[in-house]
């Protein structure tokens, strides 16, 4: 199998999709790099191409034209998919869609049971995953009877339990309420510590604002990207990308707007707060 | 035009075959009045949906009572009563549209309720209207070949079609982006306004319709934590942080201020809050 030593990037070229029947391009020359170690948000409104990204990164789909390189292996080559889905895992927005097992702890062993891997192992990884989503408790319960949010954690730590270079998130928080959303965006900014790339696809600026870059589709291309400061703190452009301004960029403005000095790019109530006594 | 719509000590269980019965619901007291937007928050699994579901007569409680208008509702009578005036509209559309085109799914309802001809057809574009969905267009597709955002109109405009006094959607706002969430509320505000109709809104996440909102019913552990108008929610002490919820940004922001002694007409209004920033840096600093 060829592969290019020293490329951990997930790397688009160029990258263009057509659905067939379709008449524009989901995906229209999107040039982008993932790194390791790094939390990644994509953001954009709906039908801007984010899902559609997400599933070019681990070869779910080809590119019709332009290039994805996933940790050095070209996804249009199918002989690379299977390496390709060892270094990048999915969690997709409504984990029924991806539940087959009839115990917590069965559906977390699925991935790494298809590995092949010995059940020493799978158990050592079943445990982890289920801690570092903070579920061992549910391990002999059933999926389809836990909450939504529950469900989600499980679809996570089934996720973790492949050991991934990089997890693909698509809108996985969306369903979650904020104490399982604040750990799951905790523990995806600790994985990153652990060299995981995280790339976060998500409606929610609040999310995107911890990243530490953020990637915005519109219309199948790349619209804007940068850091959350660079790129979320002006409303109007945010606005014109589809989405809902950070409520405290908007007061930002608004003082601005009064003929007060401007608090500069501000993401959180505390950094808008340090205005007050400025 | 919606009447008060009551529950009065409402438990409900889930059967469990043999084991305990799962208590979903405990003594929730809570009053939809005629209409308000009354929003239902909670953390996941704490009763939301159930709660939904016995508003709108799916389930019947287990002990307790519902009354609509001052009348108890009792019986498989009162509930079908009940659910000819509350409409529904679940979390995800593929639960409710299953027509071959979105102009017969959003009749099927009212269809059922004996109207048909000219009367039907106008019914079904007013729904359609309402629930800001292009007619000439969409009205022959199926609506299974819509994108995600016009599927959910479609399910929104087959409850509209049923002229429900009382409007309740769980969680209707999740997989929408802005522009989704922005329609969407200026469809319910507008079915509030021309109809006088009540509207419940359950969610997990307060963000959503904050500007939305008359009152907040929080929901925990199946038992009803507190209500709330935004002011209140904002004021803290409603103990949102132990249940493992949050205020959004709009509404911290407006709690700090107000902490700082900032006086606050309107927390959910961005002019209101620059301005009263303002005046407390003046105050302070000098400008």
């Amino acid at each position: 199998m060829e592969r290019n030593i020293g490329t951990e990037d997930i790397l688009l070229s160029d990258l263009s999709f057509n659905y067939p029947g379709q008449s524009s391009p989901a995906l229209d020359g999107v040039n982008l790099r993932f790194e390791r170690g790094k939390f990644q948000a994509v953001l954009g409104r709906n039908g801007s191409g984010k899902s559609t990204l997400a599933r070019c990164l681990n070869a779910l789909l080809v590119p019709s034209a332009g290039k994805v390189v996933s940790c050095g292996l070209d996804t249009s080559l199918a002989e690379n998919s299977l390496e390709i889905r060892k270094n990048l895992a999915m969690v997709f927005q409504n984990p029924d869609t991806q539940m087959v097992g009839t115990t917590v702890e069965e559906e977390v062993a699925f991935g790494p049971e298809n590995l092949g891997l010995p059940q020493t192992d799978i158990r050592r990884r079943v445990d982890g995953a289920l801690a570092m989503a903070g579920i061992s408790e549910l391990a002999k319960r059933q999926p389809l009877r836990l909450s939504q949010g529950q469900k989600q954690l499980v679809a996570i730590a089934g996720a973790l339990a492949m050991e991934p270079a990089f997890l693909v998130s698509d809108e996985s928080t969306s369903m979650l309420d904020h104490r399982s959303r604040s750990r799951i965006l905790d523990l995806f900014l600790g994985l990153t510590k652990n060299g995981v790339g995280i790339i976060h696809v998500t409606h929610f600026l609040e999310e995107a604002a911890l990243a530490d870059t953020v990637a915005v589709l519109d219309g199948g291309r790349l619209a804007a990207e940068g850091t959350p400061a660079e790129v979320l703190c002006e409303p109007l452009r945010v606005r014109a990308m589809g989405m809902d301004p950070l409520p405290v960029t908007v007061v930002a403005g608004e003082l601005a707007r009064l003929g007060h000095p401007h608090p500069g790019p501000v993401l959180t109530v505390r950094e808008l707060l340090s205005w007050l006594s400025a | 035009m919606a009447e008060r719509l009551n529950l009065e000590a409402v438990s409900y269980s889930y059967p469990l075959p043999g084991r305990e019965e799962a208590p979903a619901l405990v003594d929730v007291d809570l009053d939809v009045e005629p209409g308000e937007v009354l929003c239902v928050a909670g953390p996941n699994g704490s009763g939301k949906s159930t709660l939904a579901q016995v508003c709108a007569g799916l389930l019947s409680p287990g002990s307790g009572s519902i009354r609509y208008a001052g009348e108890d509702v009792e019986g498989r009578a009162g509930l079908r009563e009940l659910r000819r005036r509350v409409g529904l509209l679940f979390q995800s559309p593929e639960d409710q549209i299953f027509a071959d085109t979105v102009e017969r799914d959003i009749a099927f309802g009212p269809r059922n309720h004996g109207l048909s001809g000219a009367g039907l057809k106008e019914r079904v574009r007013e729904a359609a209207a309402m629930a800001g969905l292009p007619l000439d267009e969409i009205l022959e597709k199926s609506p299974f070949l819509l994108s995600e955002g016009e599927k959910r109109r479609v399910a929104l405009a087959g409850v509209l079609a049923l002229n429900p006094e009382v409007l309740l959607l769980d969680e209707p706002f999740i997989g929408l982006d802005f522009e989704g969430r922005q329609h969407l509320s200026s469809s319910l505000e507008r079915y509030r306004d021309e109809r006088g109709a009540s509207i419940m809104i359950v969610t997990h996440d307060l963000s959503h319709a904050w500007p939305l909102i008359d009152r907040f019913a929080i929901i925990s552990e199946g038992r009803l934590h507190c209500v709330e108008d935004r002011a209140g929610m904002v004021s803290g002490g409603t103990g949102l942080a132990e249940l493992g919820m949050q205020l959004p940004q709009w509404g911290i922001l407006a709690g700090e201020l107000l902490e700082r002694g900032v006086p606050l007409d309107d927390p959910a209004d961005p002019g209101c809050l620059a301005a009263a920033m303002a005046s407390y840096r003046e105050a302070r600093h000098g400008r």
